[in-house]
């Protein structure tokens, strides 16, 4: 099984859970986080922003989808300017249920 | 060292946190998230139509307010710490939260600077 995080911009989080719903990836968590990259934020003027908000999505899924995920989170989250995020991908080793409390996805 | 992350429900936190706090794994990092599973969140349905007739109307709740715990233990811990949460947090209905075991390469003690196992 795969984790993948994917860091994006706030307005684009709708568009990229809809294109996810479309391909079947329903189940997803996420978080507001406040972060910076190797721009050290945005300057505008004198004042520095380095701590801009952004959406972590975090999905757990078979090792044979994580692929075709990761390209239709890059591709919904896409703007082509600075701050479009990241996505890592991670290994998971199991996953339970808790309501049954089977292994398993 | 393993990292487990466990979402479960919000009103279950207390009783997850002295359950772990009694089987000697007191240490957590806990979040407010929002997520959904395989049921697409919550929908709404209305009681005045028969169950067979309801439909989808549209109204749902696409996400649903969970805590996220993360607890990074040695491996011989996890399946102790798995089996509290799963206990505490069943109630057998739909929305009871996921767990997830992934590996971890390090760990560290900013206080100390002490490496791997004893840093946990």
């Amino acid at each position: 099984m795969k984790m993948i995080r994917a860091i994006i911009k706030p307005e684009k989080v709708e568009e990229v859970v809809n294109a996810l719903e479309k391909e079947g990836v329903i189940s997803l968590t996420k978080l507001d986080v406040f972060g910076r990259g190797r721009q050290k934020g945005i300057q505008a003027g004198s004042s520095i922003y380095d701590e801009l908000p952004k959406v972590m999505l975090m999905i757990v899924l078979e090792d044979a989808k994580a692929e075709k995920v990761v390209d239709v989170i890059e591709d919904n989250a896409r703007t082509g300017n600075i701050g479009d995020g990241k996505i890592f991908v991670s290994a998971v080793d199991e996953a339970y249920t808790i309501r049954t409390g089977e292994k398993g996805l | 060292m393993k990292e487990i992350i466990a979402i479960i429900r919000m009103n279950k936190m207390q009783k997850t946190k002295n359950a772990l706090a009694g089987v000697d794994c007191p240490s957590m990092t806990a979040n407010k998230v929002l997520g959904r599973g395989k049921q697409k969140g919550l929908q709404l349905l209305q009681p005045e139509i028969k169950p067979e007739e309801r439909k989808w109307n549209g109204m749902r709740m696409k996400y649903i307010p969970k805590r996220m715990l993360l607890i990074v233990v040695d491996d011989a811990e996890v399946d102790k710490i798995v089996k509290t949460i799963i206990r505490v947090n069943r109630t057998g209905e739909i929305g009871d939260g996921k767990i997830f075991i992934c590996p971890l390469e390090d760990a560290i003690r900013v206080r100390t600077g002490e490496r791997g196992e004893e840093a946990i």
